[in-house]
Order: structure tokens, then sequence, then C-alpha cells
């Protein structure tokens, strides 16, 4: 494919080890992700036109953390510099934007999370509704199960599918170097396990994860300079729904992935892999049947956010991983999906082609 | 994972939170004991929204009382409460439907148990006694299992809100717990101070030396490690400094102005920032001037603070530089220095 001006690809992608517990800093591990992806892609950081991170002050517990963070990017002289509060995926979006402009034509995002500091039972309830949720320390494993107990009675699904959920991720994510949970576990093992929040079982919450990623973007024909086989987006597309689950027509679907896929133009051709963020087991029954994918699709091949979730990183891990997937393993048309906010609040999707 | 020391923080603060018009009727009322909805795109919505969630549309003041009895149509369970939620015994999280209500609110269940839970289950809110109730969303303890499952009398009914709102605010307090840990550079930093050495790491392409925990030239981006340590010597220029007029604020201990100096130190390109000296008061403190580190003895430093975020701070060992007497070097040598 001859690429216009304002065609954008992916061309790098790099993750430090996911660590239940790493003694990094954050910007240890912002250090670490860029470097790996700049030799990859074999650039140094004078080539880089913008540079954008997604990470979260309340994971550390630090104020302004992304300023410190900024320490890894080599600021003499001065970057063209961002930040998002959310998950690195959301940066690369920027990025994306960014790159449209049309002035330059490489950019660097970076998600990063040392997310072992504090507890997520707690942690995240300063995440919700301030009003009608955080007094209550309505925490997230407890709205997630709100919503997969909706799942249950609307009968499209049963913790048996949750649990084959786990089961599936976990294995593929044997063949992950970056995966921190994965192995063989049987169904029924995985049902005889305790209620963490009723009908959620520890294995259908998220791990909780340290850890960096990093993608490299770039425009028009300089992708071909840094990439053999770009990741093209031919989509992206960027939907919310209300904060508060309950205000929300129905939260067994998922509206606004739904759109943001018709957005991307998900529909347009077959997906051949999909990364999808579902932070708990029963969010990938959502995603997939609001995405409109069907048996055709492989679903996670890298066991997806519930073999390792770095809450800022594993968003942006799954366009990396998915990207990937054009770059390295010769697949055509692939599809990324990062989610934000309780109970599948925002959802990001992105399609990523391959030349033919 | 190299050694490392755990260094356990709380993060508390205050937040008061103005609640604009519609909160604040639902707050005042709540702190009535009366819980309302807004009529809003021809439903009612329970708690109430400032806008219509589907359309955007203000909501208005139709307002609805709701309640006190609602519908189970979503639950989980909470078998061991953290400190920040709202009862210390095990408990159901739930979306119930307040009568009168079309949307549903998500609050507690004070169960007893989890096999009393079911979708469809009649519960009722219970309210704190109306004299503790400060119009905040936690008025209402928990919601119980309703004795007599018959509607709610009231529900549907208007609810008329007062000219003027009795409470505008809510205060809420962030609480949180955390747990770092010290990364290498920050325990080789730490040990270095208890030996009363000066240490930094020479950055192998810009030759600048970095002071203090970093692990990295964040001129460069790049990694530096043990083997990028060199001992700098505890002598030094005054290369900037400030005055810091002390104001109260929770945890403040300074009462009177203090200075923060640099120091670029002899034979070295290397800053230490955000240092006292001592011996000379803050009005005397000039660019330029020559100071010598005063370490505490031996026995008496204490380093047990110096974490990740420490940048250089020499904790309890560094007492802080005195002037040495030697004539000053010239300020503008300094103007031109950033780090």
């Amino acid at each position: 494919m001859a690429p216009t001006e304002n065609d954008i690809a992916i061309v790098g992608f790099a993750q430090t080890a996911p660590d239940r517990r790493t003694n990094l800093t954050e910007s240890d591990l912002v250090l670490r992700s860029i470097k790996k992806v700049m030799a990859d892609v074999g650039i140094d950081k004078s080539e880089i036109g913008f540079t954008v991170s997604g990470s979260c002050d309340y994971l550390s517990g630090q104020g302004f953390s992304f300023v410190q963070n900024t320490d890894a990017y080599g600021m003499v002289p001065a970057i063209n510099e961002s930040h998002v509060e959310m998950d690195g995926a959301w940066a690369m979006y920027e990025a994306y934007v960014r790159l449209l402009q049309g002035d330059i034509d490489v950019a660097i995002a970076i998600g990063v999370g040392k997310n072992s500091n504090a507890d997520p039972e707690t942690l995240f309830t300063m995440e919700f509704d301030p009003y009608y949720l955080t007094p209550l320390g309505a925490d997230t494993w407890s709205l997630a199960a709100l919503q997969a107990r909706a799942l249950i009675d609307a009968g499209k699904a049963t913790e048996r599918d949750f649990a084959e959920v786990v089961a599936r991720n976990r294995a593929a994510a044997k063949s992950n170097p970056y995966a921190q949970v994965s192995g063989d576990f049987s169904v029924d093992e995985l049902l005889a396990a305790d209620y963490v929040r009723n009908p959620l079982r520890k294995a259908d919450l998220p791990p909780t994860t340290d850890q960096a990623a990093a993608v490299i973007l770039a425009r028009g024909k300089r992708a071909y300079d840094l990439c053999e086989r770009p990741a093209w987006i031919t989509g992206i597309d960027h939907r919310i729904e209300a904060h508060l689950p309950t205000m929300r027509p129905d939260i067994t679907t998922s509206v606004s992935t739904r759109l943001a896929g018709q957005g991307a133009g998900v529909g347009s051709g077959p997906i051949e892999v999909a990364e999808l963020h579902a932070p708990f087991s029963f969010q990938e029954l959502i995603l997939r049947e609001s995405l409109g994918l069907d048996a055709s699709t492989e679903v996670n091949p890298s066991g997806g956010a519930l073999a390792a979730h770095a809450v800022m990183v594993a968003g942006l891990i799954r366009v990396g991983e998915a990207a990937d997937q054009i770059i390295k393993n010769g697949r055509n048309r692939t599809l990324a999906h990062a989610t934000s906010g309780p109970c599948l609040q925002q959802n990001f999707v992105c399609v990523l082609e391959g030349d033919r | 994972m190299a050694e490392t020391k755990e260094f356990p923080f709380n993060l508390t603060f205050p937040f008061s939170r103005t609640l604009g018009a519609t909160l604040s009727t639902f707050c005042s009322a709540l702190a009535q004991g009366q819980i309302i909805g807004v009529r809003a795109g021809g439903r009612v919505i329970a708690p109430p929204l400032e806008y219509d969630p589907d359309t955007g549309a203000a909501s208005g003041t139709d307002w609805v009382k709701v309640g006190p009895k609602g519908t189970v149509s979503s639950w989980t369970w909470v078998p061991k409460p953290t400190n920040l939620h709202p009862l210390d015994r095990p408990f159901a999280f739930a979306f119930i439907t307040l009568d009168g209500a079309d949307t549903a609110m998500i609050h507690a269940v004070d169960a007893g148990s989890e096999s009393a839970m079911s979708v469809g289950m009649r519960v009722e809110a219970e309210f704190k006694p109306l004299a503790d109730c400060v119009g905040r969303i936690d008025d209402i303890i928990a919601f119980t299992p309703a004795t007599d499952p018959s509607p709610s009398v009231d529900a549907g009914q208007p609810f008329v809100a007062p000219d003027e709102n009795d409470i505008t605010e809510m205060d809420a307090y962030c609480d949180l717990t955390y747990v770092d840990n010290a990364s290498p550079t920050t325990m080789m930093w730490a040990a270095a101070l208890m030996a009363g050495r000066l240490i930094g790491q020479k950055c192998p392409q810009c030759a600048r030396t970095v002071i203090g925990p970093r692990g990295m030239c964040s001129v460069c981006a790049i990694e530096l490690d043990e083997s990028h340590v060199i001992e700098v010597p505890g002598k030094g220029v005054v290369s900037n400094f400030t005055v810091v007029t002390p104001t109260p604020y929770p945890g403040q201990t300074e009462t009177e102005p203090f200075a923060r100096c640099s120091i670029l130190l002899d034979d070295a390109d290397a800053v230490i920032a955000q240092q006292e000296i001592l011996d000379v008061g803050v009005n005397d403190i000039r660019v330029g001037m020559h100071v010598e580190i005063v370490w505490a003895p031996e026995g008496q430093r204490n380093v047990d603070d110096i974490d990740n975020r420490s940048r250089g701070s020499g904790g309890d060992a560094i007492l802080g530089w005195r002037p040495t007497g030697e004539p000053d070097e010239p300020a503008d040598r300094y103007l031109e220095r950033m780090m």
C-alpha cells in the first residue's frame, strides 16, 4: 500500500515484565519500556516528535507523579509532551490525533502503573461518583459483581461461562512471556473457589500488576523506514456512557463498545485477532457480543487482562499485542479494545491492518 | 527482587464539595429522612442527577418522593468489609429500585447472611437517627429486608423543596493506605548517608552527576546503576536559593522563614538541591558562598524517612551545610545553571 500522509501506523511495541510487586519506581518502569521500544524500532529520542503518557497519581500515592515520570524522557532540549490521566491506550489515541496534524512523523505513547502500592479494593473507590458512591466505599469489585449478576439474571451467561473465560485466557497466557498469571486450570477447579464478590471469584478478578508499556507510532512513508510491516490504524473511536451503572439502559450489554466498534469500522471486514480489555472475566462475554465477534475471531491470544492487569497499562498492551499480530505474526486485520470506568463505562476500539 | 525496604503511608485529606441545586435538594431532604428523585425524560431518576443521562437535558425541579422501600435488581456479597465500607460486618451491595423510581440506586443491604439475598427481594432504608444525619448518602446506614413488602406509602408523590436548601456542601474524606518500597537507587543512597558518604551517579553520556535517588540521567534518558556511582565532595558553592515563608497548613512544623539552597559541588558537575544552610540567617545567604557539609555524628544518623520521593534529601544524616568563610565566587557564574 502507498500510504497517504494521513495514514498512521504502530511500528513498535514493548512492555516491561509484569510484576506483582516491583521495587522499581514508575519513572524506572517508564525508562525501561521506552528504551526497549526505541531499541526495537531503531531510533533514539531525537527522532520522537511527540511524547504522551497515561498514568494516575492515586496508584503510586504521589501527587504529580507523572511529572517525575518525565525524567525518563530526557527532556534536554525541551520536548513536546503531554499526559492523560487514563490508560495508555488513550495516550496512544492522543498521539494518533497529534500525528494527524501533519507536522511531525513519529510519536511515542506510554502507559505506566505501579499498582502494588495500594489495595485495589479501596483505591478505586476514589475513581467513582463522589456523592453517591465514594461515601459508601463502593468498590470496583462490587460494581463489577453487580454487573455480572445482571448478566446471569438476564440468562446471557452462567458462572461456568465466566470460569471458561478464565481457563481459556490463562491457558493462552502460557505462550505469552509477559503473562503474570497463566497455566492450565479446569473449569470445575475454578468454580470450587470461594466468592470474593458473589458471583465473582478471585480468578474472575484482574490481577494486581506493576508494569509499563510503550508504542511508537509513525505517519505516512516514515512508517516503512521503521518497520517492515507497519500496523496501520484504519479505524479508531472512543465512546462513553453514564458513569453510574444504574443510569445506563442495560448493563448486560455495552452500547459504548458497540458504537465505538461501528465508528472504527469493525464490521467492514473479518477480524482475525481481537485483544479485548476485560478486567473481569465476564466482561469479555459482553465485549464479544457488543463488537459482534463470532467464532472466526481469535480473542486474547495473549491471555488478555486476566494474565496481567496494571491499571493505566493493560489497555495499551491490548493495542500493542494487536499491532504485533500484524507486525510480527503476519495477520492482516486485528482489533484492540481498552476500557475505563466502572462496569465498562468508557470504551476505545481501534482496528489495525497490515499491507496485503 | 533485590533488597528493599517498605514505606507505609496514609493519604488522608478532606474535601468539602459544593452540591449544586440538584444534589443540595436531595441531600437536604435526606437529612430530614426523605429520599427523593427527579422527573426527567418521562421517568423518575433516583438518586437525582442534574442532567438526564440519556439526553443531557437539564433535569429541572420536578421532585418526587421515592422509597423508603424498594426492590433489589442485582446484588453482590462483601464477606470482608474494608474501612471504607458502610458496615463492619458482611453485607451486600445492591441495585435498589426505590418505590416510585424508574432507575436504581446503589447502596448496602444489611441482610445478615448471603443466603437472605435475592433478586426481587423487598428492602427498606434504615436511616441514622435524624439528629445524626448530615445530608450525605450514608445517612442511610443500609437497607434491610422489608418486614412488610407492601408499597411505600408516599412513593411517587410530589416533593416540595424549600426555597432555600439547608445543605449546600458535603464533607468527604480521602483515606487511603499505601506501602511503597525503596528502589535499588534509594537503598544505595540511604546506605551511603549512614556511612557519611555523599554519592552521585555519573552519566556516561553527558558526564553530569545526578545526586540523590534517581537511577537515571534525566537529560539523556539513560539508566544509571551501581556501576555509575561516584563519591562526590561534601564541599561546594551555593548556586541558588529561595526563602520560604511558612503558611499554616496541617502538618506544617516550620514557623519562621527558612531557606532551601542548591549547592554546586566542587570538582563535580553535580548539584544537590533543597539543602539547609547552618550558622547564618536567611538574609545572609548569598549565591557564590562556599559551604561544606555537616554530618550528624555517627550513631545519630537516621535515614528511615529516605524514600523514593526524597530526591537528594539527607534525612537526619545531613544536618546542613555551613559557610567555610572562603571568599565568595562571582554570583553571575551561576546565572545560567539549571542543574
